[in-house]
């Protein structure tokens, strides 16, 4: 039961910006969720607030139940991996490394600081290394990798956690088309099969119709839609990008493009 | 993929890589068989805290107020010492640099010998120069400003030297098509480059220099040094504090000016 | 018609530059302080031609002593060795704290800049006076002295380069739920290790100088027996000393370059 449910979350960063303002929304355990958006909406920001890496200024945020407060912060992350944009292995690492560095959460003793790992650990990294279909790969070096291939191993890693949610912000912001296909067709895969909760950030609304069980649109830190692809009108899409005028379905991509 | 041990390196083997291990080993034997050279001993480490704290007491005394002034032209005998050696160096150090510099040195021969000629400058720490010159000169400020102009000379011609060789080439070409002459094309088209690194350098030079000054008084070399080895010597620990203190004031003091003023001369000479 | 090509008023008169200002001035300090110091130019130009005799005074080196000379610069290496190795123990544990997106707490960050300030602004002679006179004579409190000024370089070099690490890395890691030494084990190190391995190399050889001088205060080495060959006149000796720790020096310069370009 890996429900997250968000209430009234707001997050003002130091210097004054409200960049999420009372969000509230409750994410089904075990769905594909994306959050759509233009630049600046905020969606990295919540993404990032259910995981600890920014605070909550107010509100709540509650895992599977669990409210997420500053003692727990690792026991959270955990249980929720994170794909990143630019896939923040280290590079200088090998594959095999990167998706280890999924395990030391739950790891903390002395050994781990010396490279040594259990072999329970090692089974879990050939075992999600088999499923993103990167064991030919697993011992060169991270930097070594094309793009989709490092954004693979950034999915084994949080898939080594053994994750009740997995959260992607814009992963395939920096890929081509036909690889952006295969993340996503690996995400939902991963959703459908281990019944793991994904929330996903993306600008491509096309991208978000065909993969999400649920969307929700984001604009200047507000929530200003929740509901399926289906309810997803071009009207609905005005709201959430702000763009009067805009009909044709192609047009509306370029236009997101500047967004 | 996993053999019988319960833990593994993430390595193919599942042993740690070749390169760590040899590394840590070799370095681990040199300490072992270099112990005795270095006269490590249990006993005396464990004991020299005790001494050590005791030492630090005994420091604990009144100071010597009267010393102050004393201290004070000391103090700017060696500030001073570094500010000349320095000056003198960058005066050699420019035509030096251009020689070794292998895109505007006159011929290959010239940037060998310069080069090699350099490195021996710079092999030598300063406190030998030093003693070297004592013993020609005789004691006093100028053998040590000597000492430290000429291991100056051989590190700052040899950065120069490198800066020189990372111009911009187009640069200098352009000011070479339009006929200049050999000092010309140097003047005006590399060396203006190089400025901005040429500040930081001499910035970091004088700063240097400031801490290698204050010992070359132990061997007579003049500044503040001499004072320094004689209070540990005579017991004098009411001045031991004062002195070094004010070293540790003034180097600081230099530190934090320095940078700020490398920024700000950096900044505005790109301007 | 003609056309001017500058037409109206020519070019605008140039802005003062304060260059020559300072200039002036720095000259005028110079001699000041040449006054001061009583460095007479004259006795420096009679000094040149006396110079050429003196230096010429090295020219027969007297290796009698050369296994003593051996071991003493075997000594001395061995102290830069030692010293390192403690910089480099210290400065591993302290820089990770004194990087600015790694440390736990700005306030640690803070104190332990501080403190590597602090051990950097000590000459490694003066400490080399102080341990001596704290612990006894020896290379052992040469070793010490050594290491405490390169910890501080070594942790504020390695700080500096950790802090450059794309934050993204750092992130990436924590995501998952590590804690602090993991991510700086896993994250900090392996992407710096080039650089610092190279900085390493380069505090050994300049360690190597400081070593060979600490012998003035008691501390060990060959410094100690170049004073006493100087101060008996003893120019055939002092030549040798000289050559033994220059070509040991320029050995272990070319050693250490050697290394760091198979590094790059």
């Amino acid at each position: 039961m890996s429900t997250i449910a968000l209430r009234s979350v707001t997050k003002r960063f130091p210097n004054g910006f409200e960049a999420i303002k009372d969000v509230s929304a409750e994410i089904a355990s075990g769905s594909f969720t994306v959050i759509l958006g233009p630049s600046g909406a905020g969606k990295s920001t919540l993404l990032r607030l259910i995981n600890g890496l920014e605070s909550l200024t107010t509100g709540s945020v509650r895992i599977a139940g669990t409210p997420q407060v500053k003692g727990n912060l690792r026991e959270t992350r955990r249980r929720v991996g994170m794909v990143f944009q630019r896939f923040n292995l280290v590079e200088r690492l090998s594959v095999v490394t990167n998706v280890l560095t999924g395990r030391l959460g739950h790891r903390s003793w002395f050994g781990s600081l010396f490279f040594l790992f259990r072999r329970e650990d090692m089974d879990i990294a050939q075992e999600t290394l088999e499923r993103v279909g990167l064991t030919g790969k697993a011992w060169s070096r991270a930097d070594k990798l094309s793009g989709g291939e490092q954004q693979r191993v950034g999915i084994a890693r949080a898939l080594a956690q053994r994750p009740e949610v997995i959260l992607a912000d814009e992963p395939v912001a920096s890929l081509d088309p036909v690889t952006s296909e295969e993340i996503m067709g690996l995400l939902r895969e991963i959703c459908d099969r281990d019944g793991i909760t994904v929330v996903v950030n993306l600008h491509q609304v096309e991208l978000a119709r065909h993969y999400a069980d649920r969307i929700i649109g984001l604009n200047a830190g507000r929530l200003v839609f929740d509901g399926t692809p289906a309810q997803l009108t071009d009207q609905v899409l005005e709201t959430i990008y702000e763009r009067k005028g805009m009909i044709d379905d192609q047009r509306l991509e370029l236009a997101l493009a500047y967004a | 993929m996993t053999k019988g041990w319960n833990w593994r390196w993430p390595t193919r083997s599942g042993l740690p890589p070749l390169a760590a291990v040899a590394a840590v080993a070799g370095v681990l034997l040199m300490l072992w068989l270099t112990a005795p050279l270095v006269e490590i001993d249990l006993h005396r480490i464990l004991g020299s805290a005790g001494k050590m704290a005791a030492f630090a007491g005994d420091l604990m005394v009144k100071p010597d107020w009267k010393y102050l002034p004393q201290l004070f032209w000391k103090m700017v005998e060696t500030m001073e010492m570094s500010f000349v050696a320095t000056s003198i160096a960058l005066v050699v150090s420019l035509p030096l640099g251009l020689l070794a510099a292998r895109n505007a040195t006159p011929h290959v021969l010239v940037y060998r010998v310069i080069r090699d000629l350099l490195g021996l400058l710079r092999a030598m720490p300063e406190l030998v120069w030093a003693l070297v010159f004592v013993s020609a000169v005789g004691l006093g400020p100028l053998a040590g400003v000597m000492a430290l102009a000429i291991v100056t000379v051989g590190f700052m011609s040899k950065f120069f030297a490198e800066s020189i060789e990372v111009v911009d080439p187009k640069q200098v070409e352009g000011i070479a098509a339009h006929g200049a002459g050999w000092i010309q094309v140097r003047l005006f088209g590399m060396l203006p480059q190089v400025l901005p690194d040429f500040v930081g350098t001499v910035m970091y030079v004088l700063d240097h220099n400031l801490r290698a000054a204050t010992i070359l008084g132990f061997v007579g070399a003049g500044g503040i040094g001499f004072d320094l080895i004689m209070s540990v010597r005579l017991f004098q620990y009411d001045r031991l504090l004062l002195i070094a203190g004010s070293i540790y004031l003034v180097v600081t003091a230099l530190d934090h000016l320095s940078n700020r003023w490398r920024s700000r001369i950096i900044h505005g000479a790109a301007a | 018609m003609k056309r001017r090509l500058v037409p109206g008023t020519p070019l605008a008169p140039r802005p003062r530059s304060l260059f020559p200002v300072w200039l002036a001035a720095v000259l005028a300090l110079l001699w000041l302080i040449v006054h001061h110091l009583g460095i007479s130019f004259e006795t420096l130009g009679y000094g040149v031609t006396d110079m050429g005799e003196y230096f010429s005074r090295y020219g027969r080196p007297d290796f009698g002593d050369l296994p003593s000379y051996l071991r003493l610069m075997a000594v001395t290496l061995a102290t830069a060795f030692w010293g390192t190795v403690f910089a480099l123990v210290v400065a591993f544990l302290l820089a990770p704290l004194a990087a600015r997106n790694l440390s736990p707490h700005p306030l640690v960050f803070r104190a332990t800049r501080e403190l590597l300030n602090v051990m950097r602004a000590l000459p490694d002679l003066l400490l080399a006076l102080f341990f001596v006179a704290a612990i006894g004579l020896g290379p052992m409190p040469g070793a010490l002295a050594v290491g405490v000024p390169t910890a501080g370089f070594l942790a504020k070099f390695f700080a500096e380069s950790l802090e450059r690490v794309d934050a993204g890395i750092y992130e990436g890691l924590a995501s998952t739920g590590a804690n602090f030494p993991q991510v700086v084990m896993y994250a900090g190190w392996p992407s710096i290790l080039r650089e610092a391995l190279g900085f390493t190399l380069y505090i050994l050889d300049r360690n190597v100088r400081m070593a060979s001088v600490l012998g003035l205060v008691g501390a060990g080495g060959i410094g100690a027996a170049l004073h006493v060959t100087l101060s008996l006149f003893d120019y055939g000796r002092s030549a040798a000393l000289i050559l033994v720790m220059l070509v040991t020096i320029l050995l272990v310069d070319y050693a250490s370059a050697w290394l760091r370009r198979r590094l790059a």
